[in-house]
């Protein structure tokens, strides 16, 4: 007769690493009949009897939640393993023993491999394996199975159990009511021959498993029986408080073991976390905290990103440039080409390229807090605000995502449940600033703030906010009324960012955005190249070539905000196209200008200071890019809120443009 | 105790697990535990959050960085609520 084991255990726990240092080569993957469960079984060797080992699938729980666990449980009861290795992660003992609890509900017999002990003493927690095996009445053998430790005396006290009638482990109490419940029922279901021991029936049924009901339903029913069906009438009402009332049970008996056997040094720390949230999170205090973060978070960008690696990257771009030009010449590249790959490829896309050293700081920066846990307060905050402006705060995780790119921040807001807070939280989304709009604000500011950059973009960003949080507020007044929903963010413990994060996620953006340039920003500044040389004959990039007289078209719009010429006007209407597109068109109608004019220079001449601050105004409000109003028709299914996304950014942005100017002129400003 | 839990998480004004674990007097990971089963006994509610597949990304260059979740939110279910209504009304 072969001895069978089975190995049952929460995912991570180290079960797949015993498996496979008990097995070795010895094993076979096959699947569970009748799903598509992976079984996996092997042969090991102890003394000299040979073993078969059946990998059970990681489970937390043993209900009928998911095929994974109705596997599981079915093999236990019904597949009659000699005994049950279970797995227990040493370090995470309070999820793990959940599932040890119902194994012993089940009247198995269990062994727990206490494994991952060396990464619970690397932690400082101690478990005490002898007073754990007390409690719980069957044997507990501290393992490392990555290391293949404790695996002899794990295959010993497993062989010792398999021998050994089953005896002395603990059986819980769910209180007086419900255990006269089981007993009662599990008199009836003595005589019904079922497959199932029929006290952990009793249990499970009284619990509300659905899946074992039906067996039962259906087996009773065959046989004739309805006095299952008379004791079910009469129980149904409670049914509810018996499933709380026994999963609490098993829930404080984990607790009251652990509390016993487990020792753990968090105690400090967590009230420490406390204390810094207290701060963090306050009413008054955390939104000022928070500004004062992102004001030194873009101080920091401007001071690392511009002063130290800038003028490194406009060197290369430069160099870069001079080098394509020369490599075209010698190669007798027509003359449109070499024209195009210096206006269009250097001038343009380069412009863009340029500013890459100032979003790596910042995204690094801002990986950094991410990492370290701060965002979710500042959301938290933020969200605390919202609500106090009667806006569903969960909005603010949509915004939070849109600061990136509004794509995937009107998306975010599938997760809004009511109708309402999502149309308004999509229609908001588009002033946060995404990242494609940062190398805008970074040419006016080298222009014309070199020394206030924080300031400046901080002050950018700041009034998005502001703008969306009054929109919503005038949208939840007026468009859309009705409840908001509640719902509690979840603050995650502090940790220390680690290098790899803060570097990956800087990558993750700064690849994007390298992407973007090559691709999309390329194609729209090819296009735009060739209507701005068009038709032939007149000056390349004048007033006359086609892009010219497109420009001076729209450009009275703009007349009243001050930026009232063709290039801006052209700028703008590119950015529907993509954002990053401003600044290669600008780069690209002043590049033309005068011959190797760097686009910052030209700026200078062509804005003032005040003209500077109405035209980021404007591009940081007005309509969204292309991407985005794809993504508002999808998202509402409907052409018609893209369009009034479209036109109502517009005007908001218009507006607040021409203020800016007129008042900032009568002001005495220029 | 669950039901302890669920009170503490309704009253809170954010879900600190630590926080929590303090004002119960349980480790951590026993509250942890602790939301799993509210969860699976479906009086507490993670928050769908999205992940890629319900999202177009395609292959959007920035793809990877909307992928990462920015925060976690709970919602107390109906059927939570009422069980609230009832352990207060006994208390
Ligand atoms: N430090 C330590 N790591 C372990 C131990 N056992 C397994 N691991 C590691 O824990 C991770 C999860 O193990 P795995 O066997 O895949 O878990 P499963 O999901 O339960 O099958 C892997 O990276 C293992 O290398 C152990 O005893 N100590």
């Amino acid at each position: 007769m072969p001895i069978t084991i089975a190995l049952m255990g929460n995912p991570n726990s180290g079960k797949t690493t015993l498996f496979n240092a008990l097995t070795g080569a010895n094993q076979h993957v096959g699947n569970w009949p009748g799903v598509t469960v992976e079984r996996k079984e092997g042969q090991t060797r102890h003394g000299n009897q040979v073993y078969t080992v059946v990998d059970l699938p990681g489970t937390y729980s043993l209900g009928a939640f998911s095929e994974d666990e109705v596997v599981a449980r079915e093999f236990i009861l019904t597949g009659n393993p000699d005994v049950v290795i279970n797995v227990v992660d040493a370090t995470n003992i309070e999820r793990n023993l959940y599932l040890t609890t119902q194994l012993l509900e089940m009247g198995a017999k269990v062994v727990v491999a206490l494994n991952m002990v060396d990464e619970a003493e690397a932690r400082q927690i101690s478990v005490d394996e002898k007073a754990l095996s007390r409690r719980l009445g069957i044997p507990v053998i501290p393992t490392v199975a990555s290391k293949r430790k404790g695996i002899d005396e794990l295959m010993e006290a497993a062989t010792a159990t398999i021998r050994a009638p089953l005896n002395g482990h603990v059986r819980l109490s769910y209180g007086e009511s419900i255990d006269g419940k089981i007993a009662e029922l599990e008199d009836l279901l003595k005589n019904g021959d079922l497959a199932y021991p029929p006290g952990w029936l009793a249990l499970k049924l009284l619990e509300g498993d659905e899946y074992l009901r039906k067996v039962v339903d259906v087996s009773l029913k065959l046989q004739g029986s309805d006095e299952f069906t008379r004791f079910w009438d009469e129980m149904a009402v409670q049914a509810e408080d018996f499933q709380l009332e026994i999963v609490d049970s098993r829930y404080k008996f984990v607790g009251d073991v652990t509390k016993d056997v487990v020792r753990r040094p968090e105690v400090a720390v967590q009230t420490t976390t406390d204390k810094v949230d207290r701060v963090l999170t306050h009413k008054y205090w955390g939104m000022p905290i928070f500004a004062v973060i992102m004001f030194i978070v873009f101080q920091l960008t401007f001071a690392i990103g511009q002063d130290l690696l800038g003028r490194w990257m406009a060197t290369g771009v430069e160099y870069a440039g001079g080098l394509l030009e020369s490599l075209l010449v010698t190669v007798n590249a027509p003359q449109w080409l070499i024209d195009f790959a210096e206006n269009g490829v250097v001038g343009g896309v380069g412009a863009v390229i340029e500013f890459v050293p100032l979003i790596v700081i910042l995204y690094m920066l801002m990986g950094f807090l991410e990492d370290s846990g701060y965002m979710a307060r500042a959301a938290y905050v933020m969200d605390n605000t919202m609500r106090a402006v009667g806006l569903q705060g969960k909005t603010f995780i949509s915004m939070i995502v849109g600061f990136g790119c509004n794509v995937p921040g009107v998306m975010a807001t599938r997760t809004l449940e009511s109708k309402k807070d999502r149309m308004i939280a999509i229609l908001i989304n588009p002033f946060m600033s995404c990242g494609a709009k940062i190398p805008i604000y970074l040419v006016f500011i080298a222009a014309f703030f070199p020394s206030y950059g924080g300031l400046v973009l901080f002050s950018v960003y700041a009034l998005g906010i502001l703008v969306a949080f009054l929109m919503g507020k005038i949208f939840s007044k007026t468009l859309f009324k009705g409840e908001t929903s509640h719902f509690i963010m979840e603050l995650p413990p502090y940790r220390k960012p680690t290098l790899g994060n803060v570097l990956r996620n800087m990558w993750d953006n700064v690849s994007g955005f390298l992407t973007r340039a090559g691709t999309t920003i390329f194609a729209v500044v090819s296009l735009l190249w060739v209507l701005a040389v068009l038709p032939v004959g007149v000056e390349p990039y004048g007033a006359e070539s086609i892009l010219g007289r497109i420009g001076l078209l729209i450009a009275p719009i703009f007349e009243p905000a001050g930026f009232g010429n063709w290039q801006a006007a052209v700028g703008l209407f590119s950015g529907i196209a993509a954002k990053e597109a401003v600044v290669a068109i600008l780069g690209m109608v002043y590049a033309g200008v005068e011959e190797g004019m760097e686009l910052v220079m030209a700026i200078r001449e062509v804005f003032t200071p005040l003209t500077a601050i109405s035209f980021m105004v404007m591009t940081l409000l007005y309509t969204p890019c292309a991407a985005t109003l794809g993504t508002i028709k999808k998202e509402t299914g409907s052409a018609k809120w893209a369009l009034f996304s479209a036109t109502y950014t517009f005007a908001i942005a218009w507006v607040l443009a021409v203020l800016v100017f007129q008042v900032g002129r009568l002001l005495g400003f220029s | 105790m669950l039901k302890q839990l669920l009170l503490e998480i309704y009253k809170a004004d954010y879900v600190s697990k630590s926080n929590l674990a303090v004002k119960l007097d349980s480790p951590v990971p026993l509250v942890e535990e602790g939301f799993a089963e509210l969860v699976r006994l479906g009086y507490l509610l993670e928050d769908a959050s999205l992940n890629c597949q319900d999202r177009p990304c395609g292959r959007c260059p920035y793809a990877s960085m909307c992928q990462k979740e920015p925060l976690k939110t709970w919602t107390i279910t109906e059927k939570g609520r009422a069980l609230l209504e009832d352990y207060q009304a006994a208390v």
